[in-house]
């Protein structure tokens, strides 16, 4: 994975992608006509009660799974592939994207009856009893056609077994190898949208705080892994990063020079600015969903939680207590902040309703309970515990009450951050030695490291790509 | 015999006073320029030879005077500055700790304090950056402002004892800045701290 010193390369690749688009039009409708009219042929039911197959519940208990198979890529136009690199590619780039998913069970290749070969990419040329009888559920294949300049054009289908049905057709042209990983997440955003009614996983960015040298910049990284990007040179001390709703801009704590600092990543300037606020701290900062900025400053000599104004002044206080309160984390619609408080003589999670102005005390176990995040439905808070192993993630549901850990060490987990699907969580771990990003669900299914490089990586915070 | 006695020196004090205005009346008279006069010019040479060493003479003793009095003065700021260092690397010195999750001041933590506010009151010019720093085994948002609880803990505490505020500034570093860079219990309560940096 290639590290990259500007943000810029993202919207650089949207938009050769979308030139390119724009300039293979007529052989671009060809393919959508084709894989339209697959799909109209396909979406004739087979067999009766097909409708409600393959759909998962990621709100449910999380028990379901599908079983998927991706075939080994496929020249369009003859027998062998004409450059094997970008078929293996494609194909390991979509097999660790899919194994993200945790409701998907990728079955081996050699427990398909028969062999894993399709005689082709539609759905014609698949025999899809061999797929049926070897389990398999939800059947993609990747087609190439290749040019001897540049990797050409790749269609990437999605087909249910036991309906013989494509769910998903979708023709890309691709300018450059490295145009792989964004092709792949654009494309699971669909499957997954199509699954689970959501598939923002793929369509969103996390930035975090990076130490490096003695300094922590704010780096940023897609949640599968790829497009590792330095946002801020600083040279302070740069902690807490917050995506705004939009995805332009990231709010961070930034000391130096004896102080706290608001810091502000501008996404169109490509920089950091930094602003100065009344007392002493600047912590916590977080954007509600109007795009508002909430932090915990000390104007009054103790940190409250306070509304900025437009241009980074104070507003108001939303929450003043002599004792400290940090974190603000705000709902999807904007009625709900949770918060850490010590105003019980130990820190623990709060949510304040902006409705009915009522402030809920939402964990009642351990004596040391903080970094809360709430899912964007307001229905879940995800917090940080202290056990006597270390710090663990749990998850709250607000309705009941009922907790669930679903982080397990070793070392300390920290910085929960609930994803823009309410699915995925992230955090932050040093189970390995140092601090790394990890990835599980509100469930609970397993952790897998996002790698981040060299270097103690913490607090990951969701954004939207913009223009994605 | 008494009465004689008297008379006699009453008389005697009579003709002192009349000796005295007589005597007195002729001095005023008597020139004394023919003496000056009669000096060789061998003596007028050697006379103005003494009154010239007399002046050299003079002249070192008021140099070595200064000189000694400049030496003293380079002590002294010698001395102020030793002075004014040595507040500032006991000023330094003077970490204050703190137990678990608390910004309570311990009685060591005041006498340190004391310490430090007697040299803020000594030395007009010192103005103090207090860091506030926690260890590593909370959470990072949660500790910063745990940290700016103990730099205010420790600021209150030195204004009360008669430091002006405007001399004082906070910052809290949270868990960033460990002073020993490991996870046990002696290393984490070493991190658990307020330090003091004198501001230039």
């Amino acid at each position: 994975m290639g590290e990259k010193n500007e943000g810029t390369s993202e919207t650089r690749l949207h938009y050769n992608l979308n030139q390119s688009i724009r300039n293979y039009m007529t052989r671009i409708s060809f393919y959508f006509f084709l894989l339209a009219a697959i799909m109209l042929v396909s979406l004739q039911p087979l067999k009766a009660g097909a409708q409600d197959a393959l759909r998962i519940d990621i709100f449910g208990p999380g028990e379901e799974r599908i079983n998927v198979f991706i075939a080994p890529p496929r020249d369009l136009r003859s027998e062998v592939l004409f450059d094997p690199k970008l078929g293996s590619r494609i194909y390991d780039g979509l097999q660790n994207n899919l194994n993200l998913l945790p409701f998907l069970m990728q079955v081996e290749p050699g427990h398909i009856l028969g062999g894993p070969d399709v005689e082709g990419v539609r759905g014609r040329d698949i025999d899809f009893r061999k797929f049926n009888l070897s389990r398999v559920d939800l059947l993609l294949t990747i087609g190439l056609e290749q040019q001897a300049r540049g990797p050409g054009s790749v269609e990437i289908r999605a087909f249910e077994v036991f309906d013989q049905r494509m769910i998903l057709g979708r023709a890309y042209e691709l300018q450059d190898m490295d145009q792989v990983p964004l092709m792949l997440r654009r494309f699971c955003a669909e499957l997954m949208e199509y699954l689970t009614g959501n598939g923002d996983f793929f369509r969103s960015r996390l930035a975090f705080e990076r130490k490096q040298n003695g300094n922590k910049d704010i780096w940023a990284v897609t949640p599968q892994g790829t497009d590792l990007t330095r946002l801020t040179d600083l040279r302070g001390i740069t902690l807490s990063p917050a995506w705004s709703p939009d995805g332009s801009r990231i709010a961070f704590t930034l000391m130096r020079d004896n102080r706290h600092h608001l810091g502000l990543w501008d996404l169109e300037k490509g920089e950091a600015e930094a602003f100065s606020l009344p007392g002493n701290t600047v912590i916590s900062p977080a954007f509600s969903p109007e795009g508002r900025l909430a932090l915990s400053l000390d104007p009054m000599g103790r940190p409250d939680i306070y509304w900025l104004d437009e241009v980074y002044g104070v507003d108001e206080a939303i929450m003043e207590h002599w004792a400290i309160d940090v974190s603000p984390s705000f709902d999807a619609s904007g009625t709900k902040m949770a918060f850490a408080s010590g105003r019980l003589g130990n820190p623990h999670i709060f949510v304040h309703d902006f409705e009915t102005g009522r402030v809920q005390r939402v964990s009642y176990e351990g004596r040391y309970n903080t970094n809360p995040s709430i899912s964007p439905e307001g229905d879940f808070v995800a917090f940080t515990r202290q056990t006597p192993d270390g710090h663990r993630i749990f998850v709250v549901d607000l309705e009941t009450g009922n907790e669930k850990q679903i982080s397990f060490g070793p070392g300390n987990d920290e910085d929960p951050a609930f994803a823009p699907d309410g699915y995925f969580v992230a955090y932050s771990s040093n189970r390995s030695g140092e601090y790394r990003l990890y990835l599980t669900t509100r469930n609970g299914d397993g952790s897998r490291e996002i790698p981040t490089g060299e270097g103690n990586a913490k607090a990951p915070a969701w954004g939207m790509e913009r223009d994605f | 015999m008494k009465n004689r006695t008297v008379v006699l020196l009453a008389l005697v004090l009579g003709l002192i006073m009349f000796a005295g205005t007589g005597c007195g009346k002729r001095v005023v008279d008597a020139p004394a320029d023919p003496a000056a006069e009669e000096l060789t010019e061998e003596e007028r040479a050697r006379l103005a030879e003494e009154r010239l060493q007399e002046e050299m003479r003079r002249q070192a003793l008021e140099e070595r005077r200064l000189q000694e009095e400049r030496m003293e003065r380079e002590r002294d700021a010698l001395d102020a500055e030793a002075r004014i260092q040595e507040a500032m690397d006991e000023i330094t010195a003077n970490r204050i700790h703190f137990a678990f999750d608390s910004y309570e001041l311990d009685a060591d933590a005041r006498s340190k304090l004391q310490k430090i506010s007697e040299h803020l009151n000594r030395f007009d010019e010192l103005s103090l950056v207090i860091e506030g720093h926690t260890d590593e085994r909370g959470t990072a948002e949660y500790n910063l402002a745990l940290g700016e609880r103990r730099a205010r803990a420790a600021y209150e505490f030195l204004v009360l004892l008669g430091v002006s505020s405007d001399r004082l500034q906070i910052i809290s570093y949270g868990e960033e800045n460990p002073l020993v860079d490991e996870s046990n219990e002696s290393a984490w309560a070493q991190n658990r701290r307020a330090e003091f940096k004198v501001l230039d």
